[in-house]
């Protein structure tokens, strides 16, 4: 399936479509300029939309088992309010009005005009449900033409979305291609990359790499890769609070995000203190995973053999390399680790714990700058700022409490950056 | 080994309760025979603090460590020298690693003669040449995945006059040739022999659906089969009711219900799992199934849905005497079964699942997909 100028296409006619394409795009660049108050307000419309149910059958097929705190999200984020608070915060003034350089010395002004990029390539590779929408949106608000490959695990939610907010605004047909072609499709998707002037690519090292291999050189990529999240240790402000939201976060979120956390960092030198924190721990976990289990009995059995392998595994290995101490609970588990590398975990309610001085973090962080994402902080109040200053200056882009990881902020940036501003480009004419 | 081979050469396959004793000490002679000769199989028992001499009744069995099929994947795991063990099979994973199990002289000759025995219930054996229609993969130099080997095995079951292939091998890689093997199979239906199509149930599904398309009706020879093993793996979601199968089978073929017979069966667990004629997987006596709690993995009693456990003592030379499959599964009581069988049976209700989670986590969708379960 396929989306052009507002319509359904069937994807057999793929290599029509894309020569058209070429005019088409051409004469909407040359003739056509999308204003940010209409897609705003198509925006806002759509948030609505979705409000009042129009969406629920696919929202409620999503693998999440928060369908309905998803929805409210969505919902909130497109509603007008916070749209225009995005416009202002990613783009500013300077990335949204033309303005006349004033430079010292008596040297000759010139004019700063910001462009969109032009054509955004949009390659989402089965990152969280309906982000592709989202950066489609992006691509809109900064006034691009945005051509959009779907992953194939998307379940229709992010097309039907899309097809919805082309009929709330049909001027905005102008600005949308979506195609659902498979990623191993090279040659279309060399040829959509060829007519882009931004390749936005979401996904883990293998579709970045894959995309970085097919694109025109020179193209500009903006890669929005997969990240590593944790949570650092340093006493407590409230313990039994802090840790069971903690547990909640690390259950509800089955470690799939890139907020996630995947390792508990404590601020110490000693092993004994490890074990001592997974001993309290475990049972913290593996209430919240009872809680939070999910109904499938698909699901549940899946982790549950994930965690009995590790177990064998690591028994039948005892005399090699040993991956740590087990602590076994119902649906969840912790190994505690000797070494300090932030680091995947199992998932799904298995968690990592290890030693991370404060005196190190740097040191111990900074190998792996380049995946590094969320910081969930819990420590004494003296200890905040300071900590936190470790943290960012180590590689982490965000620190946030323990509970609220994976929570959404109005404002934030996304990986130490504000999309948007990646999908404008500073012209200057005399 | 005195008792396997007691349980395997002797009496009918599904004298079940009846050979409960024998199973029992076979298991028990497998399980003391591995934890002297694997290191890796005495570490999990040791790490467990169970030893072999501890399993006192049949219902100990359960206490045997259940190794996830899993675990083949990641460890060479054999407890015989190279040279005794005569086959080494490979699971047929379609991505990420496979298992690699060894096989030794006189658990091969259990297995055949388990299989024979079976055959001939289920009579399959005959010795009126047939044609193959195989959709499966051709042999060839370098697959050794056991789904070949069984496949190619079973050819033999009775003679052979031509074998067709709808996986073939080509410039290093597999291709599935469905459009030909319909050609084929059109063509081998005016022959005056009769024919079997064998192998894997989703190919078979799609040609027939391919043939229901083009509106072909063709009325095999009597005698003909449709043999299906292997599992629905790869196309879980196509899956089937049986019944529409069935249906179709007989419409596009003529192949009537009775002559259409399921297998299932694994390189880590190679007792041939045959329905019987109601198409119910009863549990031979080669074999005991534990149905295990998605949460807790303590056994459920029978009527429960949990995650399958197989258990056999007919290989030596890989520990694999109790392993957990990724399949959700019941068991059912034998006696509700119009076949006349008394052993229980095994329904397949799923798989487990995880296979559709989208992450943003760095390294997890490559961990997710190479411990595909
Ligand atoms: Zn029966």
């Amino acid at each position: 399936m396929i989306i052009e100028k507002g319509q359904r296409v069937d994807i057999s006619q793929l290599n029509d479509i894309i020569i058209r394409m070429e005019q088409d795009i051409c004469d909407t660049l040359a003739h056509r300029t999308l204003s940010v108050e209409t897609v705003v307000s198509a925006l806002d419309q759509l948030s609505q939309k979705i409000a009042f149910g129009a969406y629920d059958q696919k929202i409620s097929e999503l693998s999440s088992a928060h369908a309905e705190e998803y929805k409210e999200q969505v919902v909130r984020m497109m509603r007008r309010e916070n749209i225009e608070y995005k416009i202002k915060m990613e783009l500013g003034d300077d990335l949204r009005h033309a303005v006349m350089t004033n430079p010292p010395l008596g040297q000759s002004a010139i004019q700063v005009r910001p462009m969109p990029l032009g054509v955004i390539l949009h390659i989402a590779a089965g990152n969280m449900d309906g982000l592709p929408a989202f950066s489609l949106v992006e691509g809109l608000l900064s006034g691009n033409v945005n051509i959009l490959k779907l992953p194939q695990a998307d379940n229709g939610l992010s097309l039907e979305i899309i097809a919805g907010l082309v009929e709330i605004e049909p001027q905005l047909s102008n600005y949308i291609y979506v195609f659902d072609t498979p990623s191993s499709d090279v040659a279309t998707i060399k040829k959509l990359s060829e007519m882009a002037d931004g390749i936005v690519i979401w996904g883990g090292e293998a579709a970045v790499g894959a995309v970085r291999r097919m694109a025109p050189p020179g193209a500009k990529i903006i890669e929005w890769g997969h990240k590593l999240s944790f949570a650092y240790i340093s006493g407590y402000e409230d313990e039994d609070r802090e840790l069971r939201l903690l547990a909640d976060h690390i259950i509800k979120t089955d470690q799939v995000l890139c907020s996630s956390c995947q390792t508990i960092f404590l601020d110490t030198e000693e092993m004994d203190e490890v074990y001592r924190f997974c001993e309290k721990f475990l049972p913290i976990l593996e209430g919240s995973s009872q809680m939070h289990a999910s109904k499938s009995l698909g699901i549940r059995a899946d982790k549950t053999l994930r965690r009995h392998f590790e177990n064998m595994n690591r028994l039948l290995t005892r005399n090699k390399n040993c991956s740590g101490d087990c602590y076994q609970g119902i649906g969840c588990s912790l190994s505690a680790q000797t070494d300090s590398a932030p680091e995947l975990s199992n998932m799904f309610g298995h968690v990592r714990v290890k030693r991370l001085p404060s005196q190190h973090i740097v040191s111990g962080l900074r190998p792996y700058k380049t995946v590094l994402q969320t910081a969930g902080l819990i420590c004494l109040p003296e200890k905040r700022d300071a900590l936190t200053d470790l943290l960012l200056r180590s590689g982490v882009v965000r620190v946030t409490r323990a509970g609220t990881m994976s929570a959404l902020f109005s404002g934030e940036a996304h990986d130490g950056d504000y999309p948007m501003r990646r999908y404008v480009r500073i012209t200057n004419v005399e | 080994m005195a008792d396997r081979s007691i349980l395997f050469l002797k009496g009918h396959p599904f004298e079940t309760s009846e050979t409960d004793d024998l199973f029992l000490s076979a298991m028990k002679e497998n399980c003391l025979y591995q934890y002297n000769h694997c290191e890796a199989y005495k570490n999990i028992l040791d790490g467990l603090n169970l030893h072999p001499d501890s399993i006192k009744d049949i219902n100990h069995i359960a206490d045997i460590p259940f190794l996830p099929t899993l675990i083949f994947k990641h460890n060479r795991i054999f407890s015989m020298s190279r040279k005794r063990m005569l086959i080494r099979a490979t699971s047929s994973g379609t991505r990420g690693k496979r298992s690699e199990i060894g096989f030794e002289l006189s658990g091969l000759l259990c297995g055949l003669v388990m299989v024979m025995k079976i055959a001939s219930w289920r009579r399959i054996l005959s010795i009126c040449p047939c044609n193959y229609v195989i959709f499966g993969y051709k042999p060839h130099r370098g697959n050794r995945t056991a789904v070949t080997k069984t496949a190619f095995g079973s050819t033999f079951f009775a003679p052979a006059v031509r074998r067709k292939y709808a996986i073939l091998f080509k410039n290093g890689e597999y291709e599935t040739d469905l459009e030909n093997i319909i050609e084929q199979i059109v063509g081998l239906s005016r022959s005056v022999f009769p024919m079997r199509l064998m192998g894997f149930p989703a190919y078979t599904y799609f040609a027939l659906r391919m043939m229901d398309d083009k509106g072909i009706r063709i009325k095999l020879k009597k005698g003909s089969k449709i043999m299906l093993g292997g599992g629905w793996k790869q196309h879980y979601s196509e899956k089937v009711d049986k019944q529409t199968f069935y249906q179709l089978a007989e419409r596009v073929l003529g192949i009537q219900d009775k002559d259409i017979i399921e297998f299932f069966g694994a390189v880590e667990h190679p007792i041939l799992y045959c329905d019987c004629k109601h198409h119910h997987f009863h549990i031979p006596r080669y074999g005991r199934v534990v149905i295990r709690d998605v949460d807790t993995l303590k056994p459920l009693p029978m009527g429960q849905v949990g995650l399958l456990n197989l258990l056999t003592p007919m290989v030596y030379a890989t520990p694999m005497l109790s392993v957990m499959t990724d399949d959700l599964a019941v068991l059912r009581d034998g006696e509700t079964c119009a076949c006349g069988l008394k052993s229980p049976y095994v329904e397949i209700v799923g798989r487990v699942g995880l296979h559709d989670i989208k992450t943003c986590a760095a390294g997890a969708a490559e961990l997710i997909k190479e411990d595909a379960l």
